[in-house]
């Protein structure tokens, strides 16, 4: 099998969705990048699970899969939110409270 | 090559088989077939009515409450499917878990509709 | 495949202890009520949903007694997943009664604002739900799931004022930060999983021994999954969320993240640390000791500059935090891991009590001063003396003042980290010491306002403290005062000795 290079992908989506959240200011391309971040969990969990050939990883797979959907239903909505209050989804300006 | 990447060989021929055939048989249509081009030909096809505006405009913001509970309840699926496979190995067990777990996505639905939200106002 | 796969695994119907799960039984039935009572009641019978919260978070009490009582055994579910051992029972009623206050808190908030009262205290059980599993969780996808259960509610109870950009502000701000942490953590686990096989603490802490091939991806997989309980604690430097959140948030939600949500980060903390990977202490324990330095310190420092109040409190919130973190940088060391587990859970009970009594203060000085700056709270013992005294205690235990609750709290941590005795442990304990010092600073800032200071608007009249108020008040006031006189019967709730097994080895 070929796990390493699973798990080198994983690493290397993982590396993509930190930039993507220190870097990008877009609320909705942070929460892509958070996904991403998620995917590569998914990827590196069910890798190990085929080598070890234990269920595990998979049914941790399925709960990350579900916890996340219902993340990103509570993160858009927030999103929304702020969009319409402040017509922007820009993080840097939300800063009405500093110090 | 590995066990695993051979069995995507398959994958590989059936892929290059539905691009062959698709292309021959548009390229004999290409060959046959006389061209006359005119405005309302080029129009984006769109149900028999004439296109407004371009592809990117806005969608509705009511889409959004729509999709939210789709992809909701579409996910949790994800754990339906597996008890579906062994159904007659978790038995009662299984079956009561189950039905617990669809009823609390019931009651999910049931507040989306107390609210108002599957409504198209 | 899917088939394939799971008709290779043995499986049994698992036997279930209900007694045992009584209380998750309790939240989860009272969850359906209460949604099912607010879609079918007229607006003007929405309080009902308040009292019914109330009564479930005592009916879930129930159980976590008669199983205190019943025996003394840990009582294990699903292989050892889900343990109910005296541990998970202290923190269980911890949170359910820290619950109880936060509803008794919220009640005239949510009455007098235009909230959503049913969802809100639908959300509040939720999480309370997920903390009450964290307790028990003793596997890494029960405490993920436990995890999620707690924060995603408790992400929309910050930014439950929809139309208010601050309360829109907090809870996007602690979402993407939370959320971000638990994928981090989530990458740690996967790892954790990969190298161990197994996703059971008790199995994890058998496979990752200081002998084995102890290895760079072993040290990054602990390292993750402290960062992302870190952020939960709101432990230095991944703490900038919490001050913005904290003043934006509704006051009542402020209080319960600052107490409940922060006492289950370090449940899990000490879960992971204690059972999944105590051999690795080589690991763990100089990265807690930084951040347990970093958090006091800096919280201290930026406490002493802040105007209002919740900001202050938030900011001493944090340094508290790294006051029970000092223990556990030296959990590992000699025989410090009983009494240093023990000034955890102790800290958390005194902390839980004081913290939510301060922000109770808050709240309901705040219905007369309709202001947060700690300026506005000048002369508050001329105008309401009870509210004026019931804060000095608060702040002085706060400060670890004797003969009060903080002071036992503070006495634990320092006492387990002694017990550890080498360079390290002296290090920490000075440090903590220095800020013990510190903190003064800024509560008794607070007291001179209440005391000296004349009432900035000449005359005040107080506005009378509604009865739940009152109560919560009453709750906090009793259990802040009597874990200082009585310190025997809180240090006994903190002598656990199931957890502490595995350092042994």
């Amino acid at each position: 099998m070929l796990t390493v290079q699973f798990l080198l992908l994983g690493a290397v989506l993982f590396c993509i969705g930190v930039y993507g959240v220190l870097a990008r200011k877009n609320a909705v391309m942070v929460l892509m990048s958070i996904e991403l971040i998620l995917n590569s969990v998914n990827l590196n969990l069910l890798a190990f699970s085929s080598r070890l050939g234990s269920i595990d990883g998979n049914t941790f797979a399925l709960y990350v899969i579900a916890v996340a959907a219902a993340e990103v239903g509570v993160g858009l909505a927030m999103v929304l939110l702020i969009y319409r209050n402040r017509r922007t989804i820009a993080l840097d300006e939300l800063s009405d409270m500093k110090g | 090559m590995s066990d695993f990447l051979r069995s995507y060989l398959t994958v590989f021929w059936f892929g290059l088989a539905a691009l062959l055939l698709a292309s021959l048989l548009l390229g004999i249509a290409v060959l046959v077939r006389p061209s006359r081009p005119n405005r309302e030909k080029l129009l984006t096809y769109e149900s028999g009515v004439d296109p407004v505006g371009d592809g990117w405009s806005q969608s509705q913001i009511r889409y959004y409450v729509f999709a939210l509970l789709f992809v909701i309840f579409d996910v949790e699926a994800v754990f339906i499917f597996p008890w579906a496979t062994q159904l007659e190995r978790y038995g009662t067990f299984g079956l009561v878990e189950m039905g617990v777990f669809v009823g609390v996505l019931l009651l999910g639905l049931v507040y989306a509709w107390r609210k108002g939200v599957l409504r198209w106002v | 495949m899917l088939a394939s796969i799971l008709a290779q695994v043995p499986w049994q119907a698992p036997s279930i202890d209900y007694h045992a799960i009584a209380p998750e039984i309790v939240l989860a039935a009272g969850i359906v009520l209460i949604i099912l009572v607010d879609l079918f009641v007229g607006e003007s019978k929405k309080w009902v949903t308040a009292s019914l919260t109330g009564f479930v978070l005592l009916g879930a009490l129930i159980p976590v007694l008669t199983l205190a009582v019943s025996d003394p055994d840990a009582r294990s579910l699903f292989d050892g997943r889900y343990v109910i051992d005296e541990y998970a029972l202290t923190l269980k009623a911890l949170f359910l009664i820290a619950g109880y206050v936060v509803v008794l808190l919220s009640q005239n908030h949510v009455e007098e604002g235009d909230y959503y009262q049913g969802e809100y205290y639908t959300l509040l059980l939720t999480s309370l739900t997920g903390m009450v599993m964290m307790a028990s969780s003793r596997d890494l996808v029960s405490i993920f799931v436990a995890l999620e259960f707690l924060s995603i509610p408790a992400y929309m109870l910050a930014a439950w004022r929809k139309r208010d950009r601050k309360s829109n502000e907090a809870g996007v701000k602690y979402y993407l930060l939370g959320v971000f942490a638990s994928a981090v953590m989530l990458y740690g686990m996967s790892l954790l999983y990969g190298v161990t096989g197994s996703t059971l603490l008790s199995e994890i802490g058998r496979q990752i021994t200081v002998d084995g091939d102890f290895g760079g991806v072993h040290a990054l997989a602990i390292v993750f999954v402290v960062v992302g309980f870190a952020f939960k604690v709101s432990a230095v430097p991944f703490h900038t969320w919490a001050p913005d959140t904290y003043e934006g948030a509704p006051t009542p939600v402020t209080a319960f993240l600052s107490v409940a949500s922060k006492a289950a980060g370090f449940v899990a903390l000490v879960t992971i640390l204690y059972v999944g990977v105590p051999q690795a202490k080589d690991v763990w324990q100089p990265f807690l000791w930084v951040l347990a330095a970093l958090t006091m310190t800096v919280g201290n420092l930026l406490a002493l500059r802040q105007s209002n109040i919740v900001r202050m409190l938030a900011y001493s919130s944090i340094s508290q935090g790294g006051f029970i973190l000092m223990p556990l940088a030296v959990a590992g060391t000699g025989d410090a891991a009983g009494p240093a587990l023990q000034a955890v859970v102790v800290y958390l009970l005194v902390y839980a009590a004081m913290n939510l009594g301060m922000f109770a203060v808050v709240i309901a000085a705040a219905r007369t001063t309709r202001s947060g700056e700690i300026s506005s709270f000048g002369g508050l013992f001329s105008y309401a003396p009870g509210l004026g005294v019931l804060m000095t205690i608060f702040l002085a235990s706060l400060a670890g003042i004797p003969p009060l609750g903080g002071w036992i709290a503070k006495f634990a941590a320092f006492r387990a980290v002694l017990e550890a005795g080498n360079g390290w442990a002296y290090g920490i304990a000075v440090i903590g010491a220095v800020n013990s010092v510190i903190a003064f600073g800024y509560y008794g800032n607070v007291m001179r306002e209440v005391w000296m200071k004349p009432a900035p608007n000449g005359e005040t009249r107080a506005v009378a403290t509604p009865t739940s108020l009152v109560a919560a008040l009453t709750i906090t006031g009793a259990a802040t005062l009597l874990l200082g006189v009585l310190p025997g019967t809180v240090l006994r709730f903190g002598d656990l000795a199931d957890l502490v097994g595995a350092f042994g080895r």
